[in-house]
């Protein structure tokens, strides 16, 4: 099905043809080799309307690319949404929010039910952000919405739209190694997020994100898992020269990668081994797992979850609602 | 609650100027005044001191494409001049000033431009503003559609760079930005950390790279954090 929907589009003449709004070609994607070369494009920023409506977009921008400081009360590292959703939110095959948006709502085998697209948004901030889901119908929630909705218009719902996600990868040629990943990480991660992966900064703020400690995604998070990790870093790492390391090489810095020291799951039982067997229980996590001596997880050597600053969280509401 | 707010971005700008702060503290004063003399007097007899082009309180001449030295990283100097000096980044008129040099001497006068403080730019005529947002535009967002990171993304949004990784470009002279960007857009490598910049300048146009130029130039350069040049016996 998911294969279909390009050809389908192709058969009907709308890439080339008339109508074809939505869709366009990306000059450069021929160096991202597995991001498709034809996907929709979201409109520019100066098409934001100046209306009350564009406001929230515009808000729901400024959270995207500064959570820590217009959602301050829901997050509990140093990442921004946009660390990750490349181009605040607009690179296909960088988990874009135009194809995020036109796909909800939609069932997650991740809590067995159907998932509205605010409720999708919370998980970002649980997990990724290591905070605190907003309740639904914060306005924090709203205005990241009313952004997604803005960059998807025109697009088609209920579609998977090439360059939602991340690209597919296959499976690598022998299976992914910590060592080998520790080499590939040496020589073309450690220049930017720095040999102890936790990032580097300049003028005050983050540039190169923390890959893990205290400051970065915890392991409830998508990007824990090193499938997802290895598909975003073929595509899109090392910065600007995203499609340049092998399938080999992705698997194996991803790996090595989602076998470090980072925050607790929020959902921990309280038991290691449990908390794996429920939640973790897949050749994507190393959660619960022994590596270098120390049981990833264990409590005694890992940061907590949902750490808000308390500055932040005894703010109610956040800056961004009181705007 | 725009209290609470405030305590955390200062909170991140300590931080800041604490990172800041550590990496030029590896110069030590007896570096820096060995540095001075090689910068005013050169090496070998017969040649003149890095000073004459770079001026000896490292201002560069912007108007020619002749780079500020001061306040770059002591490190990214070092690397530079050995780049020059082993011809990986070629450059007629650097070439036989950085293989004056050896490794000690080099480390000296990276040192000695790295403690120094930026100086106030020359007043120029100011760019064109569309030329300025549309510079503006690029160092800031870079271009999805083109699938090219922003500058800030490797310089820091301020363009004050990145330790060790990436230079400063904010109050660089515009001549030299645009000439680094149009060898690279042109396929030169420069050096084994120019792949980056590589891949970025390809998908610039001759207009982008004027424009970034011109934006990068006029933000405000970088306030140096130790200024050790004070302390100097003349
Ligand atoms: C550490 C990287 C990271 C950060 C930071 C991050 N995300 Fe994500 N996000 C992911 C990954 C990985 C996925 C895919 C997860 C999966 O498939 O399980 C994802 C998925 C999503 C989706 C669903 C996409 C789709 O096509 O279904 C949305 C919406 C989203 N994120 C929004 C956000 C927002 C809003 C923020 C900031 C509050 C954020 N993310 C922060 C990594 C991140
Ligand atoms: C040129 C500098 C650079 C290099 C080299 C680089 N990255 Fe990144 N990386 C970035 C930047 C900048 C971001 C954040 C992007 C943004 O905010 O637009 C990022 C984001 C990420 C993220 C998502 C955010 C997070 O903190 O989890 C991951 C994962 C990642 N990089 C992994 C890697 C891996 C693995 C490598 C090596 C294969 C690598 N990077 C090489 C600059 C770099
Ligand atoms: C005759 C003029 C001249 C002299 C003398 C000279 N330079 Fe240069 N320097 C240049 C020019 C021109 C460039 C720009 C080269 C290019 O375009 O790649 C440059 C570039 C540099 C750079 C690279 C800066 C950057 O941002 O990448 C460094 C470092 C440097 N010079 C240091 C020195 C030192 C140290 C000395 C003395 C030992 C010296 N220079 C002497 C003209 C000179
Ligand atoms: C993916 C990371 C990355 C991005 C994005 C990036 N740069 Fe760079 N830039 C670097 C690195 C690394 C160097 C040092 C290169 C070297 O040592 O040869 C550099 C060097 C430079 C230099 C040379 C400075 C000097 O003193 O010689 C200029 C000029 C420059 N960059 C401009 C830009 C501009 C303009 C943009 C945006 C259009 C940009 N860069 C985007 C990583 C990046």
């Amino acid at each position: 099905m998911k294969g279909a929907v390009p050809t389908v589009l192709l058969a009907t003449g709308l890439i080339v043809g008339g109508g074809a709004a939505w869709l366009a070609t990306s000059h450069h994607s021929a160096s991202r080799s597995p991001v498709p070369a034809e996907h929709f494009m979201p409109p520019p920023d100066s098409a934001i309307p100046k209306t009350p409506f564009g406001d929230e977009v515009r808000r729901g921008e400024h959270i995207f690319r500064e959570p820590a400081i217009y959602a301050s009360a829901f997050v509990g590292n140093q990442l921004r949404c946009s660390n990750c959703h490349l181009s605040a939110g607009r690179l296909a095959g960088a988990s874009p929010m135009w194809g995020a948006y036109v796909a909800y709502p939609a069932y997650r085998s991740k809590n067995g039910h159907v998932n509205s697209f605010e409720e999708r948004l919370q998980g970002c901030f649980r997990f990724s952000m290591n905070g605190k889901a907003p309740k639904l119908g914060d306005p924090t929630l709203v205005s990241l919405e009313s952004y997604a909705f803005f960059l998807a218009h025109g697009a088609p719902t209920g579609v998977d739209l090439p360059g939602r996600g991340f690209p597919k990868l296959p499976k690598p040629p022998v299976a992914a190694d910590y060592q080998r990943g520790a080499q590939v990480y040496a020589e073309n991660c450690a220049s930017c997020h720095g040999r102890d992966g936790l990032g580097q900064s300049s003028g005050g703020r983050v540039v190169f994100p923390a890959l893990w400690g205290a400051q970065s995604f915890n392991w409830g998070a998508g990007m824990g898992s090193i499938k997802n990790a290895a598909e975003f870093i073929r595509a899109n790492m090392p910065l600007g020269l995203g499609g340049s390391l092998s399938v080999q090489q992705a698997w194996d810095v991803a790996t090595y990668m989602d076998s470090q020291v980072r925050p607790q799951d929020p959902r921990f039982t309280g038991d290691v081994a449990a908390t794996r067997k429920k939640f973790h229980n897949n050749a994507n996590s190393m959660y619960g797992l022994t590596v270098n001596g120390g049981v990833l997880g264990d409590p005694a050597m890992t940061p907590p979850a949902g750490t808000i600053p308390v500055a932040a969280s005894s703010a109610a509401p956040a800056p961004v609602q009181s705007e | 609650m725009v209290g609470a707010f405030g305590v955390h971005r200062l909170a991140l700008s300590l931080m800041g100027a604490l990172i800041a702060g550590n990496t030029q503290a590896l110069a030590d004063d007896a570096d820096v005044l060995a540095g001075r003399r090689i910068a005013q007097q050169g090496v070998l007899a017969g040649h003149v001191g890095c000073a004459a082009c770079h001026l000896e309180n490292g201002a560069g001449q912007p108007d020619v494409g002749i780079p500020r030295l001061a306040g770059l990283h002591l490190d990214y100097l070092d690397q530079q001049l050995s780049y020059f000096a082993s011809g990986q980044r070629q450059n007629a008129v650097m070439r036989p000033y950085a293989r004056m040099l050896d490794a000690r001497q080099r480390q000296q006068v990276a040192a000695y431009y790295a403690s120094l403080a930026v100086p106030r730019p020359v007043e120029a005529d100011a760019p064109p503003l569309p030329l300025l947002e549309q510079g503006q535009r690029i160092v800031e967002y870079g271009s999805a559609d083109a699938d090219m990171p922003s500058c800030s993304q490797c310089h820091g949004v301020s363009g004050l760079g990145v330790g060790d990784f990436s230079p400063a470009l904010a109050g660089q002279s515009a001549a030299y930005i645009a000439q680094q960007l149009t060898d690279w857009h042109d396929g030169s490598r420069r050096d084994p950390k120019g792949i980056f910049m590589q891949a970025e300048a390809l998908r610039l146009s001759h207009n982008d790279i004027a424009a970034v130029a011109a934006y990068l130039a006029a933000l405000p350069a970088p306030v140096s954090p130790v200024s050790v040049q004070k302390d100097l016996p003349r």
